[in-house]
């Protein structure tokens, strides 16, 4: 994981977590839209929303990070912010779904998933000699390792960093969705 | 050059000439005398030869260097070839169609066709005439060149699709007539009689009228694909009539087509935010309206058009089933006669290159299980030849491409006690309806062949063929009779891409369900209530009709709205089976653009896709198959 500790993140909060993700990773950054419901999806999957005519499925953020619901009450569906995440190539087969070819095209392509953050905090390079950003692999120990994360599970942690003296993570975001999202199409 | 960004392009029309290949030793082998397939089937192999050439891929251009003098020999020599013969040339076309493949993938040594080469040679050489001998050249093959004369050379080609060709053709010379001088009509009008008059002919016409008139004037009659004045250009390749004649193509990746279907979903969407926009800024400037109203125009017929250009014949799946029927029935030692109707009939290409393989398994089936041997259909007075047709019809807002044979039909007792063993069906039923029948075969590894043959195991294709249908929100419906025969019956959409669909509130949520399967509406209320196995149902011109509660099945928030008072009842028809759905209102019926979205687990089972509504939310598309 050594290009990790050379790239370029966005950091944001859920809750009282502050994560990062690599600005590879990020299509973009919306605000919160409203999502539409799918039923029978668990309660971490926010719903369906429309990113210029692509559908993304989004799922809550702080839910699938076990944070504490967001305080704005009834207005949560319109505070924080949407991230589209890519999370890589689909495979044909694999391409999650329901529905016909007619997006066949797209299913070969990028894999993207919305997820919802409180607030998108920084932009960060780190590995290039700024001294106050490091980064250390999981498992690396001295700086606290997985102990200042409260809730959080380890698996779900690619790595810890430190940005001006505030411990953030950085999350594997392959294996917190994945497993949220994958559904085969034989199933249905 | 660099030649590889045209292997695709090499690899797509060599099969469309060796589709064409198969389809002409077909008719050959069915009879034998006819002097036609042997001149189709050289010009075929005589272009795969020079393709491959110029794609420097040496030894498919050498296999079919040596097919083309066999060919050469067979034509010289005019007379019927040998059942030998005519297998050989099977496989040499599929020693061919393997070595094009292999070609383009870079693999072409891995190719071991010596034998093959070797025999085609043999073969060659037995039937070199010494002589050969001038059989009458086919009328069609008549070149440009031989209608020497005066006046100018008009060439026509009608359209393929377009009925009696021949009085079409003695109209337009007789149009010609009356612009000026019309000789060397070739071939002779009595041609334009035949059967086999394939609506290409050329004259010589002396006028004085200029070409544009002319070709104004021999257009009017009506069906012209093609006129071409002066020129000495060969006519058109019989494929390319085959083809249904249109000359003015060209080939367009697919994910071209679906990123334009994604763009146009996009436009609509934007559309109905215009529409809106422009209702409320109107009264400060009503020219808003206008360009909101040529906007949709626009967008409707762009989108019309992109629906249009997805849209494909269905022979091009069709047309490799004559030779697969073939292949199954020799190897069994059955006869049959395989028929293929509505061949023109078109389907939106992602729904056609999905049906093959299912449609593969339902014409194995029928070879195998349907069709008699020959000695059992005498006993039966039945013909000793077996027929099987497969038809494609537009129906609605679908197509049914039906599957027939005339053999023994489907012992439905036999299936039934199995299906009893099994405990697949409740041992006090007494008898299957189609219905039944079609779910027990349709379980996947039920079978009930006697011995699984190489050809089928049964129950495994069923099983295969229902499943893919369905993904493409499709059905299928079986009918058979003991002695007569059995039919399968598939219901495809035309189009994936787009849909009429009913946009049903639930709630306050918005469903789509495609009006394919939807046969009407009633009102909760206004039709006599009953039970049905447990269920609501209602009871609709003297038929139970069970009752799916939208809000109950999708789990709708009941403290968010309470139903109203009178729910309207969709009653969703797929085949045989009904199925009413209560909703809480009708919002609109509209086109929707389908799309595909990541369904999260735990997903219920009844959705085929979503959508995006006209102010830009998504709304989720309910499959009828997955609701009955």
């Amino acid at each position: 994981m050594s290009d990790a500790t050379r790239a370029r993140l966005l950091v944001f909060r859920v809750g009282t977590l502050v994560c990062a993700a690599e600005v590879d990773q990020v299509r973009e950054i919306l605000p919160r839209l409203p999502t539409t419901r799918i039923p029978g999806a668990p309660p971490v999957v926010a719903g369906l929303v429309n990113v210029r005519g692509r559908l993304v499925t989004v799922v809550e953020g702080w839910r699938a990070l076990k944070q504490e619901a967001p305080a704005t009450g009834e207005g949560v569906a319109n505070s924080g912010s949407m991230l589209v995440l890519n999370l890589g190539q689909t495979t044909p087969g694999s391409a999650g779904g329901a529905g016909g070819g007619a997006d066949q095209a797209q299913e070969q392509g990028d894999r993207l998933v919305g997820f919802t953050v409180d607030e998108v905090m920084d932009m960060l390079t780190v590995g290039t000699g700024a001294a106050e950003t490091t980064v250390q692999e999981r498992g690396g120990g001295d700086d606290g390792g997985d102990g200042g994360l409260p809730g959080l599970d380890p698996t779900l942690v690619r790595a810890v960093g430190r940005s001006h003296g505030a411990l953030f993570v950085i999350l594997d975001l392959a294996a917190l969705l994945g497993p949220i999202l994958l559904q085969g199409r034989g199933e249905q | 050059m660099d030649l590889s960004q045209y292997a695709e392009l090499f690899l797509a029309e060599s099969r469309e000439h060796l589709s064409a290949c198969n389809q002409l030793l077909l008719a050959w082998e069915r009879n034998p005398a006819s002097p036609e397939p042997v001149g189709g089937l050289f010009r075929s192999v005589h272009t795969v030869k020079g393709m491959a050439a110029t794609m420097g891929y040496a030894r498919v251009a050498d296999l079919a260097h040596r097919m083309e003098n066999l060919l050469d020999q067979l034509r010289r020599a005019g007379r019927p070839p040998g059942d030998a013969i005519i297998q050989l040339l099977f496989r040499a076309t599929d020693a061919l169609e393997k070595a094009v493949a292999l070609a383009v993938t870079g693999r072409e040594r891995d190719l071991d066709i010596a034998e093959l080469l070797a025999e085609l040679d043999r073969a060659a050489a037995r039937d070199a005439a010494p002589s050969p001998p001038p059989a009458a050249a086919p009328l069609a093959a008549a070149s440009p060149a031989d209608i020497a004369g005066s006046g100018r050379l008009v060439q026509i080609t009608l359209r393929a699709e377009a009925p009696l060709k021949g009085g079409r053709a003695l109209l337009i010379v007789r149009k010609a007539q009356s612009l000026g001088t019309v000789h060397n009509l070739t071939p002779a009008s009595p041609a334009f009689e035949t059967e086999d008059f394939d609506g290409r002919f050329a004259f010589r016409l002396e006028t004085s009228a200029d070409a544009a008139a002319i070709e104004q004037a021999l257009r009017g009659v009506g069906d012209v694909e093609r006129i071409v004045l002066d020129e000495d250009e060969a006519p058109a390749p019989r494929l390319e009539a085959a083809a249904g004649g249109r000359t003015r193509h060209i080939r367009v990746d697919l994910r071209r087509l679906d990123a334009l279907m994604d763009l146009i979903g996009e436009l609509v969407t934007a559309r109905g935010r215009l529409n809106e926009l422009a209702a409320r800024w109107s009264s400060r400037d009503p020219a808003i309206d206008d360009v909101a109203i040529q906007i949709s125009r626009l967008s409707s017929e762009l989108q019309a058009e992109i629906i249009q250009a997805r849209m494909t014949p269905v022979w091009q799946v069709f047309d490799r089933f004559p030779r697969l029927v073939r292949d199954v029935a020799r190897q069994l030692g059955k006869q049959v006669a395989f028929r293929v109707e509505g061949k023109e009939i078109e389907l939106d290409r992602a729904i056609l290159d999905e049906i093959g393989d299912p449609l593969v398994h339902l014409l194995r089936n029928a070879v195998d299980h349907g069709i008699e041997t020959p000695a059992e259909r005498r006993k039966r007075h039945k013909n000793p030849e077996g027929e099987i047709v497969l038809a494609a019809v537009r129906e609605r807002a679908s197509v049914a491409i039906r599957i027939s044979d005339d053999g023994r039909g489907i012992d439905r007792a036999r299936i039934l006690q199995k299906a009893q063993r099994e405990g697949v069906v409740s041992p006090h039923v007494e008898a299957l309806s189609d219905d039944q029948l079609l779910r027990v075969l349709a379980r996947s590894g039920f079978s009930t062949a006697d011995a699984v043959t190489s050809v089928s195991g049964r129950g495994v294709g069923i099983d295969v063929a229902m499943t893919r249908i369905r993904a493409l929100g499709g059905s299928i419906e079986i009918r058979t009779e003991p002695g007569a025969g059995t039919t399968f019956v598939l219901r495809l959409p035309v189009t994936l891409a787009i849909v009429r669909a009913l946009i049903a509130a639930v709630g306050a949520e918005r469903y789509a369900l495609p009006l394919t399967y939807v046969a009407e509406t009633v009102e909760f209320g206004a039709t006599a209530m009953t039970t049905m196995e447990g269920r609501d149902a209602i009871v609709l011109r003297d038929r139970v009709v069970p009752l799916v509660d939208l809000r109950k099945l999708l789990g709708t928030n009941e403290a968010a709205s309470s139903p109203p008072q009178r729910r309207p009842i969709i009653v969703l028809e797929m085949g045989e089976r009904r199925t009413g759905i209560v909703v809480d209102g009708m919002v609109s019926q509209q086109e929707i653009v389908v799309k595909a979205f990541e369904a999260p687990r735990g997903t219920l089972p009844v959705f085929s896709g979503a959508t995006i509504m006209g102010d830009g939310v998504p709304a989720l598309i309910l499959d009828a198959a997955g609701l009955l």
